[in-house]
């Protein structure tokens, strides 16, 4: 027994991958089997599930009146344009998340060793703090009379100039702070990760051959770091898709995400079924935008530069 | 990263922990040296010791200790909804450790109850969901023998109400009124009714609670209708009147709507009493006001989960907590409408300062009409998801 264990290879695979198996299968896989079942299930009045098989909830995501037929008035795109509206949040969440990102990497991965360190330190202390605690900091930077407001005020008084407390907190604006902030280190790591892993001796090599700096980062750095990029893109856009904390707290909960959505039906509206419906549909659509993007630049593998 | 987080936070409560401890058992063994000297100086008669929290508030003996078995009792509350007090007084004076889970929304603890597998002792449900707990058997009969001092002490306006005809299943905890409040200092014409919120001179300066009953339910109410209609066509009406009221809409909050009235980012809006209570503590300019349409009115209850594993610590607790010297401490901590009335009138003569603003203030002593004129949130059963759907509409129509 002991000595098939030492020689066979596959069987010590096997019994290693068991652990993770067990939490997938049952933390996982079942939960998701279940939330499939039940979405195709039908309410109770006190918000039990009777399991039959009904495409009405799916009917409803997607727009049509269970029950009304194919006329145009039975069509209500309420949940089309939520979907819509939380795939747009991410997606301007993410490009920001890059642009803001990436100089910062950048800075970080060509500073003198030592400081390095020191850097992505300070990149990862906030993330001590818990993430609601923080978003609540941005409150009290963002309100009316909070601390940006109370800075402003100040430099106008400074330079005689009249002054009127801007309207921040509360705006979508703020929700878009909020989430860049929030997601901001889950995108430096990794770009940081793969600038830093590029060889001094390309840049010279493309310094060499004449090309200058724009055409050095647009053809040697930028292709070389992109496997950080999609890497960082996947960290953040599949949870900035589901989360709706910072756009309750910053928004004043004056819109409803499809995370809103879906919390609502397992509680308020005490409808499971709905509810799972709702999350498989998140879901898929996630995965659908990441399949295309991986498609297209890779699954955050290296790439040879060409 | 969370890991040194989680270290730093472990080892701060060790800390913290090696304080108490270091502070508790040299506070009990002050107590008995203290209280040794007395029968020696008096009587042979030995005077019980004081049992002393770590706080310094000394516990009041039980009116009528109960024997029980349990060593255990779980608590499932409100957040920040219990006297810190009360739960080291009844591990003091029982023996009895107290798990203490929290929510946040009757619907959350509706959805982990009925989910099943959990072992709550107590909870604490609003009066709309305890019918519906009681139709899915979540609930069981309390054993009124048992609390009879404490059903006796209650102000019977809070007792036998339609939710629990009888209080077969529920006991009074505390209660209270969602109304309008307005910063007198910023607003020049105060809304009287819930459909002067609609003027548009408030554009952008309101707060509301984030909860689709109430805020439909007002909506209903200005429009004259029952605020717990499952009449399709009146929740229509409701949602075209409801989009004009978005306008003026700020923020949703139902966590602490006074932070945003107290920080100025909102002149006014519609919360509820102790929030209200609080918010003029900390600038009296603000104003609560029971809209002529009526307020919407609430009660939260004590009440036993069915299968509940220590019923008997339960009825302990029950009694020992809602007994007047223990039960003013809610004064202090929680000023909402107080449906004890031997603890209040405990507060009378023993905590004036507690008392006195309770009694002055007309949110906390609501005034008889107001309650007479109020309105209570009823479960909807099946159409529910239309109320659902109405908030998202309106919500989602931005």
């Amino acid at each position: 027994m002991f000595q098939r264990l030492r020689e066979d290879k596959a069987l010590q695979g096997t019994l290693l991958i068991l652990p993770t198996l067990a939490v997938m299968v049952g933390l996982l896989i079942i939960p998701l089997g279940l939330t499939l079942i039940i979405s195709f299930g039908q309410r109770t009045a006190d918000g039990g599930v009777i399991y039959t098989f009904t495409l009405d909830n799916y009917l409803r995501l997607v727009g049509i009146t269970p029950g009304c037929g194919f006329k145009s008035e039975c069509f209500d795109p309420l949940y089309a344009n939520i979907l819509w509206r939380s795939l747009t949040l991410a997606l301007q969440t993410t490009a920001l998340v890059i642009l803001l990102a990436y100089p910062l990497s950048y800075f970080i991965a060509r500073a003198p060793l030592k400081r390095r360190n020191t850097f992505l330190f300070m990149v990862l202390v906030p993330l001590w703090t818990n993430f609601v605690i923080r978003v609540y900091a941005w409150m009290m930077i963002l309100r009316t009379q909070g601390v940006l407001n109370g800075i402003l005020g100040w430099l106008a008084n400074l330079l005689g100039l009249p002054f009127v407390p801007l309207e921040m907190l509360y705006t979508p604006s703020a929700v878009l702070v909020g989430m860049v902030y929030e997601f901001l280190p889950f995108m430096i790591l990794p770009i940081y990760t793969s600038l830093e892993k590029i060889d001094p001796a390309l840049y010279e090599a493309a310094a060499d051959l004449g090309a200058n700096a724009a055409r050095t980062f647009l053809r040697v750095t930028l292709p070389l770091s992109m496997p950080g990029i999609v890497a960082g893109t996947i960290l953040v856009f599949i949870p900035v898709m589901g989360t709706f904390i910072v756009s309750d707290i910053l928004g004043g909960r004056q819109v409803i995400l499809i995370g809103n959505l879906i919390q609502r039906q397992f509680l308020d509206a005490r409808d499971p079924t709905f509810g799972s419906a709702a999350s498989l549909i998140l879901m898929v659509m996630t995965l659908i935008v990441t399949y295309f993007y991986t498609r297209k630049f890779g699954f955050g593998e290296e790439i040879v530069a060409v | 990263m969370n890991k040194n987080a989680f270290w730093k936070l472990l080892s701060a409560l060790m800390v913290f922990g090696l304080i108490l401890s270091a502070c508790g058992p040299a506070a009990a063994t002050d107590v008995p040296a203290a209280a040794t000297d007395v029968p020696a100086a008096a009587t042979d008669v030995p005077a019980p010791a004081e049992i002393v929290t770590s706080s310094g508030f000394v516990c009041p003996l039980p009116d009528q200790k109960m024997e029980i078995t349990s060593k255990e009792l779980n608590l499932f509350v409100w957040t920040e909804y219990i006297p810190p007090e009360w739960k080291e007084c009844f591990t003091l004076v029982y023996g009895v450790t107290i798990n203490h889970d929290e929510y946040s929304s009757n619907e959350e603890m509706y959805a982990k109850l009925n989910a099943g597998g959990t072992n709550y002792d107590l909870v604490q449900p609003t009066d709309y969901i305890v019918a519906l707990m009681v139709r899915g058997g979540l609930l069981q009969k309390l054993d009124q023998s048992k609390l009879a001092q404490v059903y006796a002490e209650m102000d019977p306006n809070y007792m036998n109400l339609e939710f629990d005809p009888g209080n077969v299943y529920t006991l009074p905890y505390q209660a209270g009124t969602d109304a309008i409040i307005y910063n007198a200092d910023k607003v020049s014409t105060p809304p009287t009714k819930w459909a002067d919120l609609w003027n548009p001179d408030y554009a952008g300066r309101m707060v509301f609670l984030d909860d689709s009953r109430v805020v439909i339910g007002f909506t209903l109410l200005t429009l004259g209708y029952d605020p717990n209609t499952t009449d399709p066509a009146k929740l229509d009406e409701a949602k075209t009147k409801l989009m004009q009221l978005i306008p003026n809409v700020k923020l949703f909050d139902s966590d602490s709507p006074k932070t945003a009235l107290i920080a100025g980012d909102v002149d006014l809006g519609m919360t509820w009493t102790g929030e209200a209570f609080l918010a003029q503590q900390e600038n009296p300019a603000f104003t609560y006001v029971y809209p002529t349409e009526g307020a919407i009115l609430w009660q939260d209850n004590w009440a036993m989960p069915a299968g509940a594993p220590h019923a008997d610590a339960a009825y302990a607790w029950l009694a020992y907590t809602m007994q007047p010297n223990m039960f003013w401490l809610m004064l202090r901590d929680f000023p909402y409408i107080n449906p004890n009335k031997a603890a209040l009138d405990f507060a009378k003569d023993n905590q004036p300062d507690l008392y006195g603003p309770y009694m002055a203030s007309p949110i906390t002593n609501v005034p008889v009409d107001a309650i007479k004129n109020g309105h209570r949130i009823q479960d909807v059963g099946e159409a529910l998801p239309l109320y659902d759907q109405l908030w998202t509409e309106v919500k989602g129509g931005q």
